[in-house]
């Protein structure tokens, strides 16, 4: 109030300061006029309103001006926090500039709204951006193919899975038709029937062999997942179909079945005899004491038959589970097959076969498990002596390749040889080759075994050369011991 | 005359246990090691009941009973199959051939008796085995 009165009295005398010229000039004026007076008091009268009309309208100026600057800064303050209060200006500006202050106060608002807004959006952007990611990365790990068509059976999305078994780029078929990377016409009938439906609750399950991709056979068996995804007004948007190859599964299966079905089989076969013999000697069917020790002898057989059997099934099922335990230590296979030649020398014996050793005289030592490379070498030197008629011949040798880094060890026999379709087979598990039988016993497991401890326990090689009625080599290799592969550098 | 029943079997042990159940019950056995050995014997002995393994070398149990079935000269001889896979056998198998029964192994050589003195007494008429079973 009291800056208020100091500024209008400052201005007063800065009119009359101002006003002064003036009516000197008008007493001049009217002394060189000749004396006429009549104009004078209007003289006066104009010059004392042109006066007053400036001291009051140079107060009014300095105070808008005031208020407009502290205005301006009220304005230009973005942050709320250091906003300065909104001025309040003289009693005349009041009315104007409290609607401007709530105007400003409304954009002020309206601001933090949008703001607010803008940040929750960026937030959510954020959210959807992490979350399609995820999504993308899941579906691209998935094994499974995965195809997403919209309303007008237009790829959205395919993932790398799809790619691979329908032989398409996913980069570049979105937006094409589906039918550019799926052929299969009954498959899509079947998405465009389930779209149709629009049922959103369950999806449809296909179980089909995929025509018209490029697949060994007549095509990859497959299962197929149709689902119908909704919008917001719970409308098919979109159609999902998941593609999981079965092939592999049902190969798994098959095999499995067939492993169970031959294990079945040897396992009941010693069983059967068993079972037989014990009855008979329930029912007294042994004559006299040397029958019932016949039988005795016989159900003592099976049972070590069907011993051997349960084992060799544990080792390779232990050894394809990756949860057999491997003793590693330096083993010499020289004299791993001088003991096997050593155990197996009484039934060759009663053959009349001959059995060789050729050892070459260098370090024959190998890292690996002792007790499984002796079940390997009397396995291979078992079925020679087994399958070699009266008075053949076997021969072991045991040799070293600086080359190669391996020991070498091979079991020849004049036997009966293998036939040729029966070379690979004759690894596989149950498998025996059936018109050489009755020549002896086996569990069909003995050579499996063997690949297993060869090939997947010390990563070496197994194989076989061999002609019908020619006898036939089995043959294993080792990687070399450290000290023997560091000699052999 | 006793009946004259024929063995095939390429188990020495099995083979040795029911042709000494047979004879102890009376019967005349003959003996085969596989499905071929097991033909030729059948046409030479014409024998009144056959029981056969199925996994055989040479000639398996089934392609004998189809075998035999389609020889004029064994066309009615009744069949036992003895067998580790029993599920294997499915209708075509049984109904193509004489198979009257189906014997899971590991089996009794008592009931194998029983079974044999049933067929026989049946003769001709036979009963389905999957219908008895």
């Amino acid at each position: 109030m009291k800056k208020t009165l100091t500024m209008i009295l400052g201005c007063l005398m800065f009119a009359i300061l101002a006003v002064s010229p003036a009516i000197g000039a008008g007493l001049l004026w009217v002394r060189e006029s000749g004396g006429n007076t009549a104009m004078v008091p209007w003289f006066f009268l104009w010059i004392i309103s042109a006066g007053c009309l400036f001291a009051i309208l140079l107060p009014v100026y300095l105070a808008a001006r005031s208020t407009l600057g502290r205005l301006q800064v009220y304005v230009d303050s973005a942050d709320d926090r250091l906003a300065p209060s909104a001025p309040r200006g003289p009693f005349w500006l009041r009315p104007v500039l409290k609607t401007f202050v709530e105007t400003v106060e409304g954009f002020r608002a309206r601001e933090r709204e949008l703001q607010m807004n803008y940040r929750d959006m960026e937030i959510r952007n954020h959210v959807g951006t992490t979350a399609r990611m995820q999504i993308e990365a899941v579906l691209e790990v998935m094994t499974d193919a995965v195809i997403v068509t919209n309303t007008f059976d237009e790829v959205v999305l395919v993932n790398s899975a799809a790619g691979r078994l329908l032989g398409c780029d996913p980069t570049n078929v979105i937006d094409q038709p589906l039918q550019e990377i799926l052929t299969d016409q009954s498959i899509l009938e079947a998405i465009h029937s389930t779209r149709s439906e629009g049922n959103l609750v369950e999806c449809r399950t296909l179980n089909q062999v995929l025509g018209g991709v490029e697949h060994a056979g007549e095509g990859p068996s497959c299962e197929f997942t149709l689902a119908c995804v909704a919008d917001h007004r719970e409308e098919v948007a979109a159609m999902v179909t998941i593609i999981r190859d079965r092939t592999r599964e049902e190969e798994l299966s098959r095999m499995k079945s067939e492993f169970v079905s031959k294990a079945s089989h040897e396992l009941r076969t010693p069983l059967s005899s068993m079972r037989a013999y014990v009855e008979m000697l329930v029912d007294g069917e042994a004559r006299d004491e040397e029958s019932q020790k016949d039988f005795y002898r016989i159900i003592q057989g099976e049972t070590e038959r069907l011993t051997r059997l349960v084992d060799n099934m544990l080792n390779i099922s232990r050894i394809e589970a990756g949860i057999v335990h491997v003793d590693r230590e330096l083993v010499d296979l020289g004299s791993l097959v001088e003991q096997a030649v050593e155990t197996l020398e009484p039934q060759a014996r009663e053959k009349n076969i001959t059995v060789h050793k050729s050892l070459t005289p260098v370090d024959l030592g190998v890292q690996g498990d002792r007790d499984m490379l002796y079940q390997v070498v009397l396995n291979l030197l078992s079925n020679a002596v087994k399958y070699t008629p009266q008075g053949g011949r076997v021969t072991l040798s045991v040799d070293s390749d600086n080359l190669t880094r391996a020991v070498h060890v091979s079991v020849s026999d004049t036997g009966l040889g293998v036939p040729p379709q029966d070379h690979e087979r004759i690894f596989e598990t149950f498998y025996r080759i059936e018109n050489y039988k009755r020549f002896a016993e086996g569990t069909g497991l003995g050579l499996n075994l063997c690949r297993h401890i060869v090939e997947t326990v010390h990563k070496g090689q197994i194989g076989l050369d061999s002609k019908l009625g020619m006898g036939s080599r089995f043959w294993f290799s080792i990687p070399m011991g450290e000290e023997a592969a560091s000699r052999a550098a | 005359m006793p009946y004259r029943i024929l063995v095939v079997d390429d188990e020495l042990h099995i083979l040795h246990v029911l042709s000494l159940k047979l004879r102890n019950a009376g019967f005349e056995v003959h003996t085969a090691r596989d499905g071929e050995e097991g033909h030729q014997l059948a046409r030479t002995i014409m024998p009144d009941l056959v029981i056969t393994d199925v996994q055989m070398p040479y000639m398996t149990g089934l392609e004998l009973s189809s075998a035999l079935a389609h020889d004029p000269t064994t066309a009615s001889l009744p069949i036992i199959i003895l067998t580790a896979r029993g599920y294997l056998l499915d209708r075509n198998d049984i109904d193509s051939s004489n198979i009257v029964e189906v014997v899971s192994k590991p089996f009794s050589p008592r009931s194998v008796i029983d079974l044999v003195h049933s067929t026989l007494e049946r003769g001709a008429d036979r009963t389905s085995p999957l219908e008895a079973a």
